[in-house]
């Protein structure tokens, strides 16, 4: 099967500036994929040009379809949370159900409603009137009743308190994720998102440093407590990322054999946070 | 309904000064017939009393014209920057609606819509205030101000007003949208200074006022371009009269034949078209501010 999202020398630029700069990435069916990256690394800049909202050189195709040429009809099946403040501020919460019931071929109203109903919020009230936490919500409820095969959620927390925050992720992966589905999350906050990932894309200035699902992870990347006496071998594997913890030395490698390493010392598989770090700060080895 | 007519809607939901606006202007209006002094002169023959109807209808519906124009100025100069500002384009382009449908159904609402609600009021108005000042000033004029068929000739009015300030306010609604679309801040320094730096220069640098007359005539040129206002003359007896002494209609004073064949009114809709091309295309490329 042809990946849902798929990007060759992807490019961007902005004036002088270049947010992306020749990046590749695919992300398949089913899986929840966390685009990672520091502040301006290129995260919006990518997800802009996977909706469609930004022109942008290279080749990209999402669920078959360039998605600037073909914006709307790729919203008929896609849909996108950018930042949760954004819903209207004078719109109230039944003209949101009932605007986005009328104008998307594949809203189910009941499922939304269903879900407003768990909540305190009245249909009458407005947008401005609710606190970021239920326009999360409001926001949510209308996402998760469209049966869209891709889901975007760009810094879908931001700016929210932690109950807010568990709370959108658990319904997001409880009530809404199932195989038909794909989830591209972008965030900063790696730890947030960490345990519910399949995949994760790390991009930093405008290039994808790396691109693999967690299965991969625990394979590939190794971090190694490294004995004092044996750090000098272990340096010799080529680590691309040196730690101090507590006056200990930890190593981070990359596809190197695992029985060899774990002769320095002891060897675990770095968190995405970690080996996110790790990545970042490259060159450091 | 499909997805054009809840894009209406929707303008109506965010903008409810659309008939708010009107409203308050209709009821201030109506308090001022009910507690206004009233100083009318005594209407006599029928024809007094024919055209004291149509005047007053036609005066309300001015009054009206002239809040509208502001509004719907305003309206087209904010409607694709607003949710710019806001950031909820984010929203709306997380449907499947396309944005040249958007920008369509925001122009049809500034142009066609808000005129149409504007023209109800008008009428909703002066029949009440007509009401009101036919019991307050019965000695003097009755039920002179209800003429059924000077009303129906000011519906006709209307619509042919409708239809040709459409038409040839197309260019400034385009060039309002495409500086709605395209701004990040101060739409209304940016709608009105390019067309002001353009006049000084031509003025500065060739001395002529070429531009400054084009503008002038697009902004205050539409009664003359849309009416047949000539030769009509009033006439002590018979009221306002043509050259053949017949009296005056509705379908004496509009031109359509006029308006509809000339050059000025379809260069101006052309022009009108390429800038909402131009909004479109804007609005597709550009997302927040």
């Amino acid at each position: 099967m042809a990946p849902l999202i798929e990007a060759r020398d992807l490019t961007k630029k902005y004036g002088a500036h270049v947010a992306l700069d020749r990046a590749n990435l695919n992300v398949e069916a089913g899986r929840i994929v966390g685009l990672i990256g520091p502040n301006g690394a290129g995260k919006t800049s990518a997800l802009r040009a996977i909706l469609g909202l930004t022109h942008y050189e290279g080749h990209l195709t999402v669920l078959g379809r360039e998605p600037f040429r073909d914006r709307t009809a790729l919203m008929n099946d896609c849909c996108f949370i950018a930042d949760v403040a954004v819903l209207p501020s004078w719109l109230r919460v039944d003209q949101a159900i009932e605007f986005v019931a009328g104008v998307h071929p594949r809203f189910r109203r009941d499922r939304a409603t269903a879900f407003l109903a768990k909540t305190q919020i009245s249909g009458k009230r407005r947008m401005r009137e609710l606190s970021k936490g239920m326009k999360t919500q409001v926001h949510l409820a209308l996402t998760m009743a469209i049966d869209a095969k891709l889901l975007v959620l760009d810094e879908p927390t931001l700016g929210l308190d932690i109950l807010a925050r568990r709370a959108f992720y658990d319904a997001l992966v409880n009530d809404y994720m199932d195989e038909t589905r794909t989830i591209l999350i972008t965030t900063h906050q790696v730890e947030e998102v960490e345990n519910l990932l399949t995949d994760i894309i790390f991009i930093d200035k405008g290039r994808i440093v790396l691109d693999t699902s967690l299965e991969d992870v625990a394979t590939r990347f190794a971090a190694v407590a490294v004995k004092a006496d044996r750090l000098d071998a272990a340096r010799a594997e080529k680590p691309f990322y040196e730690r101090q913890i507590l006056g200990k030395v930890v190593l981070y490698f990359e596809s190197v054999d695992a029985g060899k390493l774990a002769a320095f010392g002891e060897l675990h598989t770095p968190s995405v946070s970690d080996l996110f770090v790790a990545k970042l700060s490259g060159g450091a080895a | 309904m499909n997805t054009n007519t809840w894009l209406i809607r929707r303008e109506f939901w965010e903008n409810r000064a659309i008939w708010m606006i009107p409203a308050v202007f209709g009821a201030l209006l109506i308090l001022a017939a009910l507690f206004g002094q009233v100083s009318i002169p005594k209407l006599t023959s029928p024809l007094e009393m024919h055209e004291a109807a149509g005047a007053f209808q036609v005066i309300v519906g001015v009054m009206f014209f002239v809040v509208m124009s502001v509004y719907s100025t305003w309206y087209l100069l904010d409607c694709l920057y607003a949710d710019r500002k806001d950031r909820s384009i984010l929203f709306w382009k997380s449907l499947p609606i396309s944005d040249a449908k958007t920008v369509l159904s925001k122009l049809l609402v500034g142009m066609v819509l808000v005129p149409l609600v504007y023209f109800a009021a008008a009428d909703a108005t002066a029949l009440i205030a007509a009401f009101i000042l036919s019991i307050r000033a019965r000695a003097s004029i009755g039920s002179a101000l209800w003429q059924p068929d000077v009303w129906w000739q000011i519906q006709v009015l209307w619509v042919y007003s409708i239809v040709t300030t459409a038409l040839w306010y197309l260019p400034i609604a385009g060039w309002l949208m495409l500086v709605s679309a395209w701004a990040k801040r101060a739409v209304m320094l940016w709608a009105v200074l390019p067309p002001l730096v353009l006049y000084i220069l031509e003025r500065v640098f060739f001395g002529t006022h070429i531009i400054g007359n084009v503008f002038a005539r697009r902004m205050a040129g539409w009664p003359w371009a849309a009416f047949n206002g000539a030769n009509h003359v009033w006439t002590e007896g018979s009221g306002v009269v043509d050259n053949n002494g017949v009296p005056v209609t509705v379908w004496h004073l509009i031109n359509p034949s006029g308006f509809f064949t000339s050059a000025e009114t379809w260069i101006g809709a052309a022009v009108g078209i390429a800038l909402i091309v131009a909004a479109i295309q804007l609005r597709i490329r550009r997302t927040e501010i």
